[in-house]
């Protein structure tokens, strides 16, 4: 026991950095998905047909763009914008690259979330905002997005959930974090404890945004 | 006020169109509470949707204080409708606001300053006695203060006209009953147009002024609430009035009496006052005596119905019920004996 609590120690300043990483990748790739996504998952939704903005082909191309951002297997998608990312961030190894693909697979997702959550908000009331003489500007701030933050708040949850697992994809073409160290120690050198200690912590890391995520959609749903 | 000109709605559906109303005209008086009825799918929810362009006529004109509203720009449709408050069947609230601030939502809409907007809000959850609720959220409220709220939030901009899209049926009878009153005082007190759609009786006889009865899309019948009920021509009409005031006899009644002369008497108003039944036994020495009766209350006025029994010679019971006519009731042999 005290053995495998020694190895652990030393591995402490490693296993700190990776989380540090992590949390820096899924963080920054996370705002980009969320401030992308919220608009083009509030287009789709209000060019619905029926809704206060109705445009049949607008609409229909936001979501085929969606669908087909959602369909591309993450791995797929690292290796296929490495030119963009090279363009953008310089190199295609490391923490800040791999922000570029995890964004690029959050923002349709981000999109759909927003486009579902939106949708919940029922025509009643947007009807009667209607009936107020509201702009299409005003439903969407004053009716569409306050009456959907649970549930909006909820999606986001799942997202940086989501890009704790693609990051830890991301490890395994350089992009740091602890997925990467899993891969390297773990897998590679097969020291089991390391992995093993990685998995922990990045179920932890889960269960605690998962919670936050749960505790903050409750606090903004007064719909009980 | 308003006027409704030809006005045609059809709906495409995959089946062909469908004719959700027809050759709608109708003028609507200002101050009146007017009460569109008919069952449902006959088009009333897509009727008085159309006096605030919730719902694009076909074809046709809508006539507000002379104004075509069908000819109104989106913007100025926009400031025409803050002129013209509505209220839902299901509320249709925002539940993320509190009630204070779901009154203040189309204050925001109609972009009325802010220091303006806390005593506005204030006076209105006054007006709606809501005011000890003001920090509840809807889903804190029971179904009566929910269309409150919905009330005091269709106020808020100081509409001429408030419409009322089935705004009671989904309350208790109770609720209901405060909700009618809350409607008849704004009417009074701020002198406003109300015109509701509904598909019980009981609502307009309790606040409308006139009411127009639709069916299939079409206006059967219309007029002052009271002559309505008082002699209802379409058998729709009759339907509905049947539905709050039976004044049918029992069966039981009817074998029990069925050799006997029997007549139905309804008066309405005035006549009631007068003791006329007293009048036609002692002047043509008649018996009446009183199988069955109902009396009723339309807004004040008196409206009922006596099944009497009469015994006498045949002439003096003709000429008996020949004086009660004159006398402005409407009397219905029932039967010869």
């Amino acid at each position: 026991m005290a053995e495998v609590l020694g190895v652990l120690t030393k591995y402490n300043q490693l296993m700190y950095q990776g989380l540090q990483e992590t949390l820096y990748m899924v963080g920054f790739s996370l705002i980009i998905a969320v401030s992308c996504g919220i608009p083009l998952g509030i287009l789709t939704a209000i060019t619905r047909k029926g809704h206060i903005l109705e445009n049949k082909v607008l609409h229909k191309f936001l979501d085929i763009i969606i669908n087909i951002g959602r369909s591309i297997p993450f791995i797929i998608l690292m290796v296929a914008v490495i030119p963009f990312t090279r363009l953008l961030v310089g190199t295609s190894i490391g923490t800040t690259a791999a922000i570029v693909p995890l964004a690029l697979a959050a923002i349709p997702f981000v999109g759909r979330v927003i486009d579902n959550s939106i949708q919940e908000v029922s025509l009643g009331v947007i009807e009667a905002a209607q009936s107020m003489g509201a702009t299409p500007g005003q439903i969407v701030w004053k009716v569409l997005l306050p009456e959907s933050l649970p549930s909006i708040i909820l999606g986001i949850t799942l997202t940086a959930i989501n890009l704790i697992g693609y990051s830890a994809m991301a490890g395994a073409i350089g992009g740091g974090g602890l997925g990467d160290i899993a891969i390297r120690y773990g897998y590679q050198r097969f020291k089991i404890g390391i992995m093993i200690e990685t998995v922990v912590i990045l179920i932890i890391l889960v269960q605690v945004i998962q919670w936050f995520g749960n505790k903050l959609a409750a606090y903004f749903d007064h719909k009980t | 006020m308003i006027e409704l000109k030809d006005l045609n709605k059809q709906y495409r559906t995959p089946h062909g169109s469908l004719t959700a109303i027809e050759s709608i005209n109708l003028k609507i008086r200002e101050g009146e509470i007017f009460g569109i009825i008919g069952p449902s799918g006959a088009g009333k929810s897509t009727l008085i949707r159309t006096l605030n362009l919730l719902e694009k006529p076909t074809s046709g004109r809508i006539l507000i204080n002379g104004q075509d509203i069908t000819a109104l720009s989106s913007k100025a449709l926009r400031k025409k409708r803050q002129k013209i408050g509505m209220i839902f069947q299901h509320f249709n609230l925002l539940s993320s606001r509190t009630v204070r601030d779901n009154i203040c939502f189309s204050l925001e809409i109609a972009g009325v300053p802010r220091a303006k907007q806390a005593s506005r809000v204030e006076r209105l959850m006054e007006l709606v006695d809501l005011t000890d609720r003001a920090d509840h959220y809807p889903a804190q409220l029971s179904g009566g203060q929910k269309q409150r709220v919905g009330i005091a939030r269709a106020l808020a901009n100081q509409p001429e006209l408030l419409l009322s899209d089935e705004a009671t049926s989904s309350l208790d009878p109770e609720s209901t009953e405060s909700v009618l009153k809350l409607l008849a005082k704004i009417r009074d007190e701020l002198k406003l147009t109300v015109v509701l759609i509904t598909h019980e009786m009981e609502v307009i006889k309790q606040v409308c002024d006139r009411v127009a009865v639709l069916e299939k899309g079409k206006i059967i019948e219309q007029g002052k609430v009271i002559d309505i009920f008082a002699n209802p021509v379409q058998p729709l009409t009759r339907r509905f009035i049947k539905s709050v005031i039976d004044f049918n006899l029992p069966t039981n009644l009817i074998d029990e009496h069925n050799s006997d002369q029997l007549i139905r008497v309804s008066f309405l108003g005035k006549s009631t006052h007068q003791p006329l039944i007293s009048s036609l036994v002692r002047k043509y020495g008649v018996n009446a005596n009183i199988l069955y009766g109902k009396i009723d209350d339309i807004q004040g006025t008196p409206f009922g119905t006596l099944v009497l029994k009469l015994e006498g010679e045949e002439k003096l019971v003709k000429d008996g019920v020949a004086y009660l006519n004159e006398r402005g009731l409407s009397v219905e042999v029932l039967n010869h004996g």
